[in-house]
């Protein structure tokens, strides 16, 4: 196909209809608007290397290409994204961008060959209905992300430096911590569609509370010297990616809890480092995902799915733990694959039950197991049942 | 007045014409075809098949349906239930077999309801009348498109009468030692042939080819590479259709690695001129030019119309500027309408005037 430069971006615009009037119907029902955002992106960057690169580039191009340069319009727009911190997290953000994708080859090697005969020797240009579809864009385009940026919560950056807490977030926003920024004494989230990035949080009774909410995102959080757990959520839904809880000082306390929230949707804990405390990541009556993690020197379970909750845990690392690295237990639905543990330690107490097993499932509970890298084999104890993937 | 629409030819540039307006809306009775043969691929048949033609040089959109899509790599995929097909095409390396094309002629003979608007009669003369054209003694049609295809063979002037002639396009078999005259398409499939059939041969030609895999470049296909060609001065457009005409054949291992061998056991070779060969066959293309078209020699004679070289002046969307305005419409198809779409003779350009057509005729308020 050799495009004309008005017929690369009237394909481009037709391209981007339906990508946008998907991410238009997602961004509600997420309570996001990355998926609008990242559609806008998307648009924008192939609307530039329309004109600045490919026009010049490219006075033919063969159908093969569509394959390279999609991967190169992926990497920008990904890269982009995390560059405006856009929120948009990685897997459904390409698997948008794939989508996308494939429906624009559909539509310019099968739907605008059908709807306009003269689609492929006029180089892509849509006739009549093209200045209309270019007129009608950008002004599409600036009122969807205009009403985005007008709705959207309010983000408050946090000056690098001490803040005083306990900070009561309890509506909706975002706060972004500077490099730097500290806030002592605890932070307590009450409402939905509330996002912390990038914050270290001294001290407080939790480090950081969630209480009845759902669309929170804790995302680059370290918290430090909570009294009691480090993040603790209850009757919420919640996302934790790249947290750091440390120096928990008692055997009271866990790294993470996430309790009392089964009729929610599953939370998430990714690629977090969690050191001390009694357990590690621990859920009660909750829908868990637990992933690539690395959890350290617990002293009652590394990881802990229990109370008739539904957990996935994959991908973790834990170690030093004293009696149990991962734990299954009371009527919890458990799917435990790919977790290392290593450097167990038995209790001192005798209790057969924590002999510094790498996995146990506990009374009543179902733990479906594969590909786990364990000292001992896994244990089950009073109707618990290991089945193997 | 009629209000019907004609279209002078029944070959491949006619029938792409037709289905267009087909799949515009226009029902057979309002299509009326002259030619001298109800099968659209009757003359392009027996040509492909002397030179033994297994290939398409035109890729999957060579076809003579009104849509691009679905092309013939898509029909052929689905067929077979192979995506082969697709993935060659995607890689711009399909290159569609002369039984796919036909099977899909004929599909196509039958579901547009071809036959029905064909009228065996020879047109010998188009007259501009008001509101229309007189088409032969058949009536007066407001549109009509005229896609009487190639004048006839070349032959070179300096073997004529010469017994060891015979044209690559009409039947023949291979001798001992054959010249083929000639470099392009036909050539180079002769080459082939003459080698496959046992022969030595004598390649006589007058330039070196060019090498590309279409009749021509591929942004001449579309709006893109024709806008310098459109804003050319005449001279100069002239000088360009003269280089496309140029012999060329598709690049490949296929092509050279036969070549080669035979080069190499003293079966090939290069020569000024075809002495001492027991058959001499004329890979030399058609005829060029509107001159030797009488139909169009003498409406171009009668109406006064312009032309530039070989070549009838023509509108950017094919049609004849003095014979078309509000009230009718002339337009040129196939070969005598390069001056509007250099690869006009190909299917994909057949189908660029029959669309530019088609567009004026379902416009017409009346039809």
């Amino acid at each position: 196909m050799a495009y004309t430069l008005r017929g690369r971006v009237e394909t481009r615009l037709a391209g981007a209809i339906v990508p946008v009037l998907v991410a238009a119907v997602l961004a509600p029902i997420l309570h996001k608007w990355w998926p609008l955002e990242l559609a806008g992106l998307m648009l924008l960057i192939g609307l530039t290397l329309d004109v600045v690169v490919y026009h010049h580039l490219l006075p033919y191009q063969p159908g093969w290409a569509a394959v390279p340069l999609g991967l190169l319009e992926l990497g920008l727009t990904m890269a982009a994204a995390r560059l405006l911190e856009l929120g948009a997290p990685l897997q459904p953000a390409v698997l948008f961008f794939a989508g996308s994708w494939l429906l624009a080859q559909l539509l310019a090697h099968a739907v605008l060959p059908l709807l306009h005969l003269t689609w492929p020797e006029d180089g892509g240009e849509l006739g009549r209905a093209g200045p209309g579809l270019s007129a009608a864009a950008p002004v599409a385009l600036v009122a969807v992300l205009g009403i985005a940026w007008a709705v959207e919560p309010p983000t408050v950056r946090l000056e690098a430096g001490m803040h005083e807490g306990p900070l009561v977030l309890d509506h909706a926003q975002t706060v972004v911590g500077e490099e730097g920024a500290i806030v002592r004494g605890g932070i307590r989230i009450t409402a939905d569609d509330v996002t912390l990035r990038n914050l270290t949080v001294q001290g407080g009774e939790y480090g950081i509370e969630v209480r009845d909410a759902e669309s929170i995102e804790l995302d680059g959080v370290v918290v430090e010297s909570a009294e009691l757990d480090g993040i603790n959520a209850r009757q919420s839904e919640l996302e934790i990616r790249d947290c750091e809880i440390r120096s928990l000082p008692g055997t009271a306390t866990q790294g993470i809890d996430i309790s009392f929230a089964s009729q929610l949707p599953a939370s998430l804990v990714e690629d977090c480092l969690v050191v001390g405390g009694s357990e590690g990541i621990v859920s009660h009556m909750a829908n868990v995902m637990v992933r690539d993690n690395r959890v350290r020197s617990t002293e009652l379970r590394g990881i802990a799915v229990t109370e008739m909750s539904m957990g996935d845990v994959e991908d973790n690392l834990v170690e030093d733990a004293l009696g149990i690295g991962i734990f299954c237990g009371d009527y919890s639905h458990c799917s435990i694959e790919d977790n290392r543990v290593t450097g167990m330690r038995p209790d001192p107490s005798g209790n057969p039950t924590r002999a510094g097993l790498g996995l146990v499932a506990h009374y009543g509970a179902v733990a479906t197991v594969g590909g786990n890298t364990l000292e001992r084999p896994p244990a089950s104890f009073i109707g618990a049942r290991i089945e193997s993937r | 007045m009629s209000a019907r629409v004609a279209i002078v030819g029944s070959g491949l540039g006619g029938f792409v014409a037709y289905t267009t307006l087909r799949h515009a809306g226009l029902r057979p009775e309002e299509i009326m075809v002259f030619g001298s043969d109800a099968d659209p691929a009757g003359a392009w048949r027996p040509r492909a098949a002397a030179i033994r033609q297994r290939r398409m040089r035109s890729e999957s959109d060579g076809h003579c349906a009104p849509t691009s899509f679905p092309g013939l790599a898509v029909r052929e995929a689905a067929r077979r239930r192979d995506p082969a097909p697709l993935v060659l095409s995607v890689l711009d390396r399909y290159r569609p077999t002369v039984g796919e094309f036909l099977r899909h002629v004929a599909e196509l003979r039958d579901r547009s309801r071809w036959d029905e608007s064909v009228v065996l009669a020879r047109i010998e003369r188009i007259a501009a009348v008001e509101e229309g054209f007189e088409v032969g003694r058949h009536g007066v049609f407001r549109h009509v498109l005229v896609a009487t295809g190639h004048p006839g063979l070349a032959l070179p002037d300096e073997l004529a009468g010469d017994p060891r002639v015979v044209h690559a396009y009409e039947p023949h078999e291979y001798a001992a030692r054959v010249g083929v005259v000639g470099a392009g398409m036909a050539a180079a499939t002769e080459w082939l042939n003459a080698l496959a059939a046992g022969s030595g041969v004598v390649s006589v030609r007058r330039r070196e080819p060019a090498r590309r895999p279409l009749n021509v470049a591929r942004p001449f296909f579309t709006k893109r590479g024709l806008a310098g060609f459109y804003a050319a001065p005449r001279s100069r457009r002239a000088e360009l259709l003269r280089a496309f005409g140029e012999p060329s054949y598709p690049p490949g291992r296929a092509w050279d690695a036969p070549v080669e061998a035979a080069a190499r056991e003293g079966r090939f070779r290069v020569a000024p001129d075809v002495d001492g060969v027991a058959q001499i066959i004329c890979a030399t293309g058609f005829r060029a030019g509107f001159r030797h078209d009488p139909l169009l020699a003498r409406l171009v004679e009668e109406h006064g119309l312009e032309s530039e070289d070989r070549w009838i002046v023509l509108a950017d969307d094919s049609t004849v500027p003095a014979l078309t305005d509000g009230t009718r419409t002339l337009a040129l198809a196939g070969v005598p309408g390069q001056w509007a779409y250099p690869a006009a003779d190909t299917l994909v350009g057949m189908k660029v005037a029959a669309r530019r057509f088609s567009r004026r005729v379902v416009s017409w308020p009346t039809r």
